[in-house]
């Protein structure tokens, strides 16, 4: 079929889609630092608990945290889709390969993975699950010979949705003011043609309505300024949430182009499928560099030691403190002395923490109280 | 005669520059119908006729053959059923169709990655000019009377939901959709559906039907739209890797954008058949090869 060129940064050159280029005014994306990710799922039950706890919705994630590299909800998706796409190659910072627009079997919009039934019943299959045995006499390298990460994951309401380029009836729909990418519970006849579609398996279909349903970005919380349910409630704090510009038009202040297009320390997942995600993420430092590529693409080494450096960068490290210190989208910040600061989009300040904690000491025997301290924080 | 039709389609659309292929841009075409059936007039009352009633044996069947859907992408690589088997009949006010195909395997039972068996006729609401077959025209409106496994089973059996679905499944609490009673557990149906987004939406699909035939209207691929009438009745029976499903209708309703069957006139009709097993629906589906007639003897 006759495809369009639109321009995708994330692989330095044009690449084909459905429909012409058309981005929104603005773009909401999150950062997610992997580095500091527990798997403690609180991000999947404050998504689960405020909108999928319904009939039909039993086993629907639209945010869900997977230990990499086994494991995977639905089971093995990102495994499924790559082989079939197969090797692929990067000309520097510029995609050489085959977006899965660019690699669509004959007479099909995209190129395909269909996840089996059984996929869906294990949301949270290969938990913990390591690269390997661990050998006698090992020790840590960096990076590490044996490992594993965990790999939170929600829609990324992507610039070039794939989703919404396979609907049949345009039930799904970006919207123009915040780029969220919603399915439409009316409009929508259950086709699944976006279940089969989006790369990262994350439309889903609820048996019980026979249609399908999305992340919608918790919308009603952006429109009041508010971070998503999946942000707020995130134990590790490893999320930021807020707008991304395109390169092009990146502005230092705003705390997520510093990351993505200033530093290129916040990485999109997969972009070689063509979609432009926008969730980025921070990649795990002590993961082998070949695995870190495939997945974040060939900015992933710089990345890795960009993070490494951050004990002596004043500006990331507070921006880092930033991540989960606030509900409400900051649209810039800065970091002065001891202090990060974050402000809204009329520049009044809406968080200050301290870059670095105070650290008391305190002693091990309490005379007033008569008893031992624990060693804990 | 069927490669010019697709020839002239794809021209038409490169010549518009048609990126998704929608056939709103595609020019009518007066295609010649392969198949001509005949309704034939009984002395029965046809709104109350059975799938397996004596009657329907002696009534002359037709071989529908069916094919991929070449208009739209994405398009079938393959398709489950090839033919149907075309019977007709009608008593001057009511008109019964009786569709009989060949699928091994029955899906009429809901699953998060189940498909359902379907099928469907299409009428054009004008004949003059007449649309597109696949769906219709902008302006040009087709009527579907669209016939789903898993809605028969509703009716049949009451609602699918999770727990038919899925009886080992449990879950410990829905919200405001409690297993105690008691104080402050007490939520209305609407209250409970609040949580099931079709069903708050009332999505046709989501909700439970008299009718195991849902009417709609399309002007093009993608434009596909119920009708808030039900005026159609159906039965359908699968058994031994076959399909029976019966249709009926009045042949004149009080619509505008319904087809109005005329005793004496020949109509264009359409068919539609998905293959549940092989996950066939929307566009991956097989159809009849252009339009064909029905004669209302
Ligand atoms: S809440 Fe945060 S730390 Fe916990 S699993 Fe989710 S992303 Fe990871
Ligand atoms: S991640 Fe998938 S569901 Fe979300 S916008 Fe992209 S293609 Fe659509
Ligand atoms: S953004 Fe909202 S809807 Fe989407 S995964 Fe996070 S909590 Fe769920």
């Amino acid at each position: 079929m006759q495809m369009r060129k639109v321009y995708n940064w994330q692989l330095g050159r044009n690449a084909s889609y459905v429909y012409p280029q058309n981005r929104p005014k603005k773009q909401w994306a999150m950062v997610f630092d992997l580095n500091k990710c527990i798997a403690c799922q609180t991000c999947s039950l404050a998504c689960k608990t405020t909108w999928t706890s319904g009939r039909g919705q039993e086993y629907m994630y639209w945010n869900n945290v997977e230990t990499k590299p086994y494991g995977g909800y639905p089971t093995a998706w990102d495994m499924g889709i790559l082989s079939k796409l197969g090797m692929q190659d990067w000309d520097g910072n510029k995609y050489a390969g085959r977006t899965l627009f660019e690699a669509a079997e004959k007479d099909e919009k995209i190129l395909q993975h269909i996840a089996a039934e059984e996929d869906w019943a294990h949301p949270n299959i290969g938990e913990d699950e390591i690269t390997g045995m661990v050998g006698k006499g090992d020790y840590i390298t960096m990076p590490h010979k044996i490992w594993m990460f965990y790999l939170p994951r929600t829609c990324a309401h992507c610039t070039y949705p794939a989703c919404l380029s396979a609907c049949p009836r345009k039930a799904i729909y970006k919207r123009p003011e915040d780029g969220i990418v919603l399915v439409d519970q009316s409009r929508c006849r259950g086709y699944r043609e976006c279940v089969r579609a989006c790369p990262y398996k994350k439309p889903m279909f609820n048996a019980e309505t026979r249609i399908s349903e999305k992340c919608i970005g918790c919308y009603p919380k952006i429109e009041q300024g508010l971070m998503t349910q999946c942000i707020t409630n995130c134990i590790g704090r490893i999320r930021l949430g807020g707008f991304v510009n395109t390169p092009d038009k990146a502005v230092k202040e705003n705390p997520i182009d510093y990351l993505v297009h200033i530093r290129k320390l916040a990485l999109p997942l997969y972009p070689q499928f063509g979609t432009e995600p926008n969730l980025f993420y921070i990649p795990p430092i002590h993961v082998p560099t070949t695995y870190l590529k495939q997945m974040f693409g060939p900015q992933a080494e710089n990345a890795v030691k960009t993070y490494l450096e951050i004990r002596n960068d004043m500006t990331l490290k507070g921006l880092l403190v930033l991540f989960g210190s606030m509900e409400r989208i900051i649209s810039s910040f800065r970091v002065d002395g001891k202090t990060a600061a974050g402000f809204d989009e009329k520049g009044n300040e809406i968080v200050k923490v301290p870059v670095t904690e105070p650290t008391f000491i305190r002693e091990f025997y309490d005379a007033k109280l008569q008893a031992y301290r624990h060693n804990t924080p | 005669m069927i490669k010019k039709l697709t020839l002239y389609i794809v021209l038409t659309m490169m010549v518009f520059g048609v990126g998704q292929a929608f056939a709103e841009e595609v020019k009518g075409t007066a295609e010649k119908p392969f198949v001509e059936i005949t309704s034939y007039h009984k002395d029965t009352d046809v709104s109350k006729v059975g799938i397996n009633d004596n009657l329907w044996s002696g009534v002359a069947s037709y071989r529908q053959p069916l094919e991929k859907q070449y208009l739209v992408v994405p398009k079938p690589v393959e398709v489950g059923v090839k033919e149907l088997v075309v019977q007709s009949i009608n008593d001057g006010k009511y008109i019964a169709f009786r569709l009989v195909w060949k699928d091994a395997t029955e899906n009429s039972s809901i699953k998060v990655t189940g498909f359902s068996d379907a099928a469907a006729i299409e009428f054009p609401v004008k004949t003059d000019p007449l649309p597109q077959y696949i769906m219709g025209q902008t302006d040009m409106p087709v009527h579907i009377l669209y016939w789903r496994a898993w809605r028969s089973k509703d009716t049949k059996d009451g609602f699918q939901t999770i727990d038919t679905a899925y009886p080992n499944l449990t879950s410990d609490m829905y919200t405001f959709d409690y297993k105690v009673k008691g104080k402050g557990t007490e939520k209305t149906q609407e209250e409970k559906d609040m949580f099931i987004p079709g069903k708050a939406a009332v999505n046709p699909r989501s909700v439970p039907h008299k009718q195991i035939i849902e009417e709609l209207n399309a002007e093009g691929p993608g434009t596909l739209k119920t009708k808030n009438v039900e005026n159609t009745t159906g039965e359908s029976h699968w058994s031994d890797g076959t399909w029976t499903l019966v249709i009926r209708r009045p042949l004149k309703v009080d619509d505008a954008v319904s087809a109005q069957l005329v005793v004496g006139k020949k109509t264009p009709i359409a068919f539609a058949v998905w293959e549940g097993e092989r996950k066939e629906s929307a566009g991956r589906k097989a159809v009849s090869p252009s339009w064909a007639e029905v004669l209302v003897q």
